[in-house]
């Protein structure tokens, strides 16, 4: 049984792209060009993985997420935008997306992607992996739990080289560690960034928008 | 709308004197600013009142509208809130409330007088009075306003002075002027007013042309060069370029004050790197830091190792990641291309090392190479800063 895709992006020339260079290995259950349409759809047809555009009117995917998980939380996200703008990023996956890549993506990348996000892993870009190591960096950490509020070492090592462009495999070599090591430390930094309550990102985010 | 009538009494946000209350007021009942503005002049001369009920209805109408058109009024419904009007000032007077009866009818007089004259045009700019299209006062209008006029000042004339300490010819003047203040004042206001807008919409127009001058230059050229390109990889390689210049110019990642960074250099470097070579660089910065001359020379050496790469690896793209430390720059230029053994080129690629390598080591900083044949190449820069 092949992994159910559904896909949210109101560009309907990209959504018809991405649904060409998917529909080979995956089963695309069905698309939508704005937020009420797709949170509706999604619930009744509870598709594996749903690829979900940042920006988009009527609360962008932050509300198709919110909306989708108040009452199917299995449905996995995966974020794909052009925007790249940090804050809009990290807010994604602090509402709920198992990771982020752009659209410039290569097709076969994007098909890995949605396979390991199915799969329960994180999907950190290169450039996800650099804005979370500068939404940590030099954090200080809260009094309310301390280990959600930083990054251990080897985490960031593991981001600082997902962010030079390394894949998880090379990732596992340079480390010496196995594939699996990897991926459990993304999906370790995934959980941080989802819980951590720190002020730090927040004000790392409104820092960014200004500057 | 025009010829609509506003159901909410309103204050006005535009074309007032003071809070806007009369106006929104005069939008509501359809009268003409002039009259209902005479009315609360009028009442001001009783204890006041003009002016508590200002108030109140200020306090009643915490909305601001802007300028709306007055629905039409009957001819009849005008008389009928004249003759209330006028009932109610006689019956205030009747029970002993003018303070003054000489006061009020004087006010009374002027005011209206004034509104007569001006009338129920919507004061055009200045230069409308010179223009034939505008409505003028009708003569009826014109006399009911002299007449009215005349008769206030006269009777200020005959017995302000015993009211009041002033003279009465100093009084009459203030009072002629402020008439003529009160006349003229909604054309001067509407005036400046013109003006005000007229500067906006020359600032919106700069704006939007600037606007389109840049999308002209960029997006525009780079369309009609993607549209006269039949090669794949060229066109990718544009949209490319363009979407990250339109990003930085959308978002203005170019900083304020006009301190270069090192993250915004080597963005210009590699999106230099991808229109040259056509490989694409995948840009990622953690942190910043002011360009100065170390890190200028760890700029300079970045650009050199991508050119190397893109020139050598045949790698189809390449990653650059620069990270600012607490006290250290570090820059990686990683592709995945042949590689190289990197004993055995050293020596053939003199000129590339001492670019690189002489470079930052001159200015205090390390070169690591790492390469293998068939493994892809890694370049590591790394300079020791001071953060202050």
């Amino acid at each position: 049984m092949s992994v159910k895709v559904y896909l949210v992006d109101d560009h309907r020339l990209f959504l018809s792209g991405v649904r060409a260079e998917l529909a080979e290995e995956f089963r695309i259950v069905g698309s939508a060009y704005d937020v009420d349409s797709a949170i509706t759809e999604i619930r009744g047809l509870q598709p594996d993985v749903v690829l979900v555009d940042v920006h988009m009117p009527d609360g962008g995917g932050i509300a198709v997420i919110e909306g989708v998980l108040e009452t199917t939380p299995d449905v996995k996200f995966l974020a794909l935008s052009v925007s790249d703008q940090a804050e809009d990023v990290i807010a994604m996956i602090r509402a709920g997306a198992r990771g982020y890549v752009t659209k410039t993506i290569e097709p076969p990348d994007l098909a890995n992607a949605v396979r390991r996000v199915d799969a329960g892993d994180a999907v950190f870009s290169p450039r996800l992996a650099g804005f979370v190591l500068d939404a940590f960096a030099g954090a200080i950490p809260s009094d309310d739990d301390p280990e959600l509020d930083q990054l251990t070492s080897r985490e960031k090592d593991v981001l600082r080289l997902i962010a030079r462009g390394y894949a998880y495999k090379q990732v596992a070599r340079k480390l010496e560690i196995s594939i699996k090591t990897v991926e459990t430390h993304v999906s370790s930094v995934l959980r941080k960034l989802q819980l951590s309550n720190r002020h730090e990102l927040a004000r790392w985010a409104s820092k960014r928008r200004i500057v | 709308m025009p010829g609509i009538r506003s159901l909410e009494f309103k204050r006005r946000e535009t074309n007032r004197v003071l809070a806007g209350v009369c106006g929104g007021l005069a939008d509501w009942l359809g009268l003409p600013d002039a009259y209902v503005r005479a009315a609360f002049l009028t009442l001001l001369t009783v204890w006041g009142l003009g002016g508590f009920l200002y108030l109140a209805l200020w306090l009643v109408a915490f909305d601001k509208v802007e300028d709306r058109q007055p629905r039409p009024i009957e001819p009849s419904q005008t008389l009928g809130l004249a003759a209330a009007f006028s009932g109610f000032l006689m019956m205030l007077g009747a029970i002993g409330w003018w303070p003054n009866p000489v006061l009020v009818l004087t006010i009374a007089a002027l005011a209206f007088g004034t509104a007569a004259l001006v009338g129920t045009s919507r004061p055009a700019p200045l230069a409308g009075l010179f223009d034939p299209g505008v409505e003028k006062p009708s003569r009826i209008r014109l006399l009911v306003g002299v007449v009215l006029l005349m008769g206030g000042l006269s009777m200020l004339n005959l017995r302000l002075g015993d009211i009041f300490e002033f003279s009465t010819v100093f009084i009459a003047i203030a009072v002629t002027g402020v008439g003529i203040a009160v006349a003229f004042g909604p054309w001067v206001r509407r005036l400046l007013g013109d003006l005000n807008a007229e500067r906006n919409e020359r600032i919106r127009q700069e704006e939007r042309a600037e606007v389109a001058a840049h999308l002209h230059d960029s997006v525009l050229q780079t369309l009609a060069l993607i549209q006269r390109s039949d090669d794949p990889g060229r066109m990718s390689m544009l949209a490319r370029h363009q979407e990250s210049e339109l990003r930085d110019w959308l978002y203005g990642t170019v900083p304020l004050d006009g301190i270069d960074l090192v993250s915004t250099a080597l963005k210009g470097a590699a999106a230099k790197i991808e229109e040259t070579h056509q490989v694409p660089v995948d840009v990622v910065t953690v942190g910043d830091y002011p360009v100065d001359d170390s890190s200028r020379a760890l700029v300079g050496a970045a650009t050199e190792a991508m050119v190397n790469a893109a020139k050598h690896s045949g790698a189809d793209r390449m990653s650059l990641y620069f990270e600012a430390d607490e006290d250290e720059l570090s820059v990686f230029v990683t592709d995945q291309g042949s590689g190289f053994d990197v004993d055995s080129v050293r020596d053939d690629r003199r000129g590339i090392a001492d670019s690189i390598q002489g470079r930052v080591e001159k200015a205090g900083g390390t070169v690591e190479i790492d390469s293998e044949p068939g493994e892809g190449t890694e370049v590591v820069l790394r300079m020791p800063v001071v953060v202050v």
